[in-house]
């Protein structure tokens, strides 16, 4: 072990114990398809919302929409818990690269929007879809935008780390 | 079976399946018969999946030929009818989508041609000729590998096929070695896809089962090409994979498997919405329950997706030895 790495210790400390040892062992391909998976909920639920406060498909009313809210949360959860072990499997991997961070920053301000969005738009079951759409516009766009941040950097993971693991 | 074998029981139906269609579609337009009209566009899109695996199977028969090292084995007349193919292929995909398009009206309507439009029918006469003819090249090309008596005294190399071929070296050259950002993004459109062809997938399958009844199924067939925009997106980037490492995918079982269910998926997709069973699902109203075939497809398709994103995830394990 180098003694010039700058790189927490605590990092090798996760990478030898037994969760993280069994991740990268054969589940990790499985993990990463929950992942996947997760996305496709959370991303294709907010999706939905978003397009249709945007105008796609006019005809279909918004306020039931609202429901699909549980999707997006499940999606979350899911999210968080495959994601928290492939960080547990690669801890180095991840945490010595700007782009996690940047990918974490992202999925917050996601979150936050939706929470917005459903503040704003679905909160008063009286409101007219047309003050519904008029008032979720930008938020819809952000929303749009953020996952497919949130994608990206995700997907730039693969491409921008330095170290697989601990290095030594 | 093999891959090979694959190859030479499919390759015939896209280049003689084109011309049926195209003989159809001129009839049907002359004789302003609706019904041929429609039958010819679903052969039209049918074609265009058919063809996938026919393009894909196509650099395995060249692998296996390469590793028997068949005597005087012709590497020019492959790489000649391999870009051939591209193109032809190509064109029967555009032919497909424009088919897609021209078949939009109907699935929401029985009522013939009061609402269509005529550029996608010309887009589709177009193009249809052009796949017809690079057809002919492709065939040609393809036969001229395996029968030497076809091939006349001193016959110069197609042109067309030669720009083919340096086509998907382009394509290569794009993917490969151009940038090394190139792959990342097209890896993340590729996802992006996903979601686009996932959520829509979703929403409707859920719909149908019972899930959110609040909404009436007619406004959701919107989103249809949505979803139809990100699977085109990913048969363009896939294809993109494909070309750039085909070595890695050809011989790869989880890819061979992610096509096959694709193809699945697809198929239950076209015979959906090419025979008009939608118009009875799109009149299900609020609070109304789908009828039992809509819940089979939906449950279908939604599983069919799921099992394609977890095996495409799993492709870089299953590395040909």
């Amino acid at each position: 072990m180098q003694e010039t790495t700058s790189i927490p210790h605590f990092f090798l400390t996760i990478e030898e114990s037994g969760l993280s040892m069994w991740v990268r062992d054969n589940p990790f391909w499985a993990i990463l398809s929950v992942h996947a998976l997760g996305m496709a909920i959370l991303c294709g639920a907010s999706l939905i919302v978003a397009l249709r406060l945007l105008g796609i498909p006019r005809d279909l009313p918004l306020a039931p929409l609202k429901r699909l809210y549980s999707y997006i949360w499940v999606g979350f959860w899911i999210q968080v818990v495959s994601g928290m072990l492939l960080l547990i499997g690669y801890p180095t991997k991840s945490l010595t690269n700007l782009d996690f961070y940047l990918k974490l920053i992202l999925i917050a301000v996601g979150m936050v929007v939706m929470v917005m969005l459903k503040k704003r738009v679905f909160s008063d079951p009286a409101m007219s879809e047309k003050d519904m759409m008029l008032r979720g516009r930008a938020l819809a766009i952000w929303s749009l935008v953020l996952w497919a941040g949130v994608v990206t950097s995700g997907r730039m993971l693969a491409y921008t780390y330095t170290n697989i693991s601990y290095p030594g | 079976m093999n891959l090979p074998h694959v190859h030479l029981l499919l390759n015939h139906w896209p280049i003689i399946g084109a011309f049926i269609g195209l003989a159809l579609f001129v009839i049907a337009l002359m004789t302003r018969n609706h019904d041929l009209k429609q039958a010819s566009l679903v052969l039209f899109a049918a074609l265009a999946v058919l063809t996938i695996p026919v393009y894909l199977s196509g650099n395995a028969a060249a692998d296996a030929m390469k590793k028997q090292k068949l005597e005087g084995w012709p590497t020019s007349l492959v790489d000649s009818h391999e870009g051939a193919a591209m193109l032809a292929f190509l064109a029967l995909g555009l032919t497909g989508i424009f088919a897609l398009v021209a078949l939009w009206p109907s699935t929401r309507s029985a009522k013939p041609e009061a609402q269509s439009k005529s550029w996608p029918t010309m887009a589709v006469l177009v193009s249809s000729l052009v796949t017809a003819g690079l057809m002919t090249v492709a065939g040609n090309t393809g036969g001229n590998i395996r029968h030497p008596e076809i091939l006349a005294e001193g016959e110069a190399p197609s042109s067309i096929a030669a720009m083919g071929a340096s086509f998907i070296l382009a394509v290569r050259y794009f993917v490969i070695d151009y940038s090394r950002w190139v792959w990342p993004v097209v890896e993340d459109l590729h996802f992006i896809g996903l979601i686009l062809l996932l959520g829509t997938v979703g929403i409707l399958s859920v719909r149908t089962l019972g899930f959110f009844k609040q909404l009436p199924v007619g406004p959701l067939h919107n989103l249809i090409p949505i979803g139809i925009l990100g699977l085109l997106i990913n048969v363009v980037t896939g294809f993109m994979f494909f070309i750039g490492m085909p070595f890695f995918y050809t011989g790869n079982w989880y890819f061979q498997l992610k096509i096959f269910a694709i193809l699945v998926a697809g198929g239950i997709l076209v015979l959906f919405y090419c025979t008009g069973l939608f118009r009875k699902w799109g009149t299900v109203g609020a609070n109304e329950d789908a009828p039992g075939y809509a819940k089979l497809i939906s449950v279908a398709s939604l599983l069919l997706w799921i099992a394609i994103v977890i095996i495409g995830r799993y492709i870089p394990l299953g590395e040909s030895t």
